[in-house]
């Protein structure tokens, strides 16, 4: 099926937008118009395939190549043995990137016919909905409209479904291990320039990630410290404060009972000279009087 | 209709469309960069990449706590305030609420080794604790947006006693629902070689993010955009939200593949089976009032996806509010924008210490 587009690759998304458009509306206006003519779900441009391949590309695969072609020719002949040699490692890793080429390609292949095959569906679906509604055939507007309503139905079926999913992930796991590949390889390469290397670059952050885990620890566990030494002090000192005032307290008490026991005494000798008894209601009073006198000097 | 009319009928179609997008195509050269994120800030905490900003206030206060939005880390936070008429952030500030915003910015080389318990216990945490020391106040009120709704809810489960009320937004909860599309594509993919050579870069998801609705995503809307002729408001409109689309940070490569296993594969957080920092993330540890916001239309999230936390959490002043909306539509639709920002000034004014 046919994936590209016939604007440039790097041309704005509108204007392929624009081509895409036109030429299915173009495509839909023919066949549907023509019952008797063959399905054509797969003429009609699935656009977005195309983003896989690029972003392939984008990581320095050639995803477009034929397979088993190489830029050098005699890597052919070369892949028929094991490497060997100086270079043995670098070519081990040309191999496995060319290897990875081959499977991106494989997959990608199967994603064109899967996604045919939802081109088709969608297209079924169009043509079910023109047979219903005559004036959609009458704008090629409504028609694409109509079109990608269905391709977006038939799309969720297909990508809801396992196949979809293990081929999808299947494209991404081979991409990530081109980009493994390209690292080893440009690692070395950077090596060989005396380059930091990504390896270099890496270990250095894992031990500034270290080094700032440890100083975060340590300032939490400063903080810690320094909030308990605080919470320590303010504690001694009010207990300082509450030990003061209660010595304070307890002293002007003990100093208000000597004296109203003073004022008893002198009272009760007072009350002994004016009567050899004292009645218990004139005791009970004396002893109230003592008991206020001390809160009201508090107060 | 026969062959021939139809091809005439495109033929005059594709003649006026073609008009109509010259006029469009003159009117983009015309506006040139957008703006984005325009509601004055200040940034008042940052470490590393993240910064911390609190918006000025536009409004009397609503005596409510700060409320702090933690949004995802696999786009930008600038959704939230897009334009002037279209921001929640806007919204909320006009309805007196004091807003700060956890920028999580674009991670480099330098955080590929950071785990995922960093970013929820370390950097999320410390910027709750400054909001806490900068008010003096014990707890504040959390929004935790799509994937920072998730380390929000992990982040309330470990420190329940800092956070006064929690709302989720598209949050997903259940990573293992038949409607999640993203969850069935990400049960296969090999996330420790992914991450093996690096952050994973921002094009390869957006890459994923288009392959959900491709045929919408790449051609039907860029076919619509040559419709809108020279409507400069529109066109203005369509390129903020094209330059939000595309503007995906790379992901931190340690923190990325823990969390697309732990939560994407393995499901932890929903069986109880997550450890961040040695501690074990229990849903049920969440106490304080929680409102679930989702949205009924969502190809990221699916209501399926979030609808399950009210069955997990500990509260039991649970709300969930659906609208009618999609992913997307949640931060910028006029529907969303009527409801979302009053929905929830209202539900933390009725939760007022």
């Amino acid at each position: 099926m046919n994936d590209s587009t016939t604007t440039h690759p790097e041309a704005p998304p509108y204007l392929k937008a624009w081509d895409d458009y036109v030429s299915a509306c173009q495509t839909l206006c023919e066949r549907l118009s023509n019952p008797a003519a063959p399905a054509a779900g797969s003429a009609v441009p699935l656009a977005f395939l195309g983003s896989w391949k690029d972003f392939a590309a984008s990581l320095g695969m050639r995803p477009d190549a034929a397979p088993g072609e190489s830029s050098n020719p005699e890597d052919q002949f070369a892949s028929l043995f094991p490497a060997l040699g100086y270079s043995r490692e670098y070519q081990e890793i040309g191999r496995r990137m060319l290897d990875l080429t081959g499977q991106f390609q494989r997959r990608y292949a199967e994603f064109l016919q899967l996604s045919a095959d939802i081109g088709q569906s969608a297209f079924q679906a169009t043509q079910r909905r023109a047979s219903k509604d005559d004036t959609l055939l009458a704008s090629p507007a409504a028609i694409y409209d109509a079109w990608i309503d269905c391709a977006e139905e038939a799309y969720a079926q297909a990508a809801h479904g396992e196949p979809f999913a293990r081929l999808l992930a299947d494209l991404c796991n081979i991409l990530s291990g081109f980009k493994i590949e390209r690292g080893k390889l440009l690692e070395a390469l950077a090596r060989q320039f005396d380059w930091p290397s990504r390896a270099e670059v890496d270990s250095l952050h894992r031990q500034v990630h270290t080094l700032r885990s440890a100083a975060v620890k340590a300032k939490g566990a400063a903080k810690t410290r320094t909030a308990a030494k605080a919470g320590r002090s303010a504690r001694a000192d009010t207990a300082a404060k509450v030990g003061t005032a209660a010595k304070v307290r307890m002293a002007a008490k003990a100093g208000r009972a000597a004296k109203a026991s003073a004022a008893v005494k002198a009272k009760g000798v007072a009350k002994a000279t004016a009567a050899a008894k004292p009645t218990p209601g004139a005791k009970r009073r004396g002893k109230r009087k003592i008991r206020k006198t001390p809160e009201r000097t508090d107060q | 209709m026969t062959t021939t009319e139809s091809f005439a009928r495109l033929m005059s179609d594709a003649a006026a469309m073609q008009e109509r997008g010259q006029s469009a195509l003159r009117a983009l050269r015309e506006i040139g960069e957008v703006q984005v994120g325009l509601s004055e800030k200040t940034c008042v905490y940052a470490e590393d990449k993240i910064q911390l900003h609190r918006y000025v206030p536009l409004a009397r206060s609503a005596r409510v706590p700060p409320l702090l939005i933690c949004y995802a880390m696999v786009n930008r936070p600038y959704m939230l305030d897009l334009q002037p008429d279209r921001s929640l952030i806007r919204e909320l500030l006009s309805l007196g609420v004091d807003v700060y915003l956890l920028d999580w910015g674009y991670p480099d080389g330098a955080d590929r080794f950071i785990p995922l318990t960093e970013y929820v216990c370390g950097y999320l945490g410390r910027c709750v604790e400054f909001i806490l020391e900068q008010n003096a106040i014990d707890a504040l009120n959390l929004l935790g947006v799509c994937q920072g709704g998730t380390m929000s809810l992990c982040y309330a489960a470990l420190e329940p006693r800092h956070i006064a009320n929690l709302i989720t937004m598209v949050a997903p909860v259940d990573f293992k629902t038949p409607e999640n599309l993203l969850s069935k594509w990400a049960q296969h993919i090999d996330v420790e070689r992914l991450t093996q050579s690096g952050n994973v870069s921002g094009e390869f998801l957006n890459l994923v993010y288009l392959a959900l609705m491709p045929f919408r995503l790449t051609q039907q809307k860029y076919v619509n955009l040559l419709q809108m002729e020279g409507d400069r408001a529109q066109l203005e409109n369509f390129l903020r939200m094209e330059k939000w689309i595309f503007d995906s940070p790379d992901q931190p490569a340690r923190a990325f593949r823990e969390f697309i296993e732990w939560f994407f594969q393995e499901n932890r957080l929903i069986r109880g089976e997550l450890t961040l920092d040695n501690r074990q993330v229990l849903l049920k540890n969440i106490r304080c009032p929680v409102l679930n916001i989702y949205a009924a239309n969502d190809h990221l999230v699916p209501p399926s996806a979030s609808i399950p936390l009210g069955a997990h959490v500990g509260s039991e002043d649970y709300e969930s509010l659906q609208v009618d909306v999609g992913h997307i539509g949640m931060y910028v639709s006029g529907k969303a924008r009527k409801t979302v920002p009053a929905a929830i000034a209202r539900w933390l004014q009725e939760r007022k210490p």
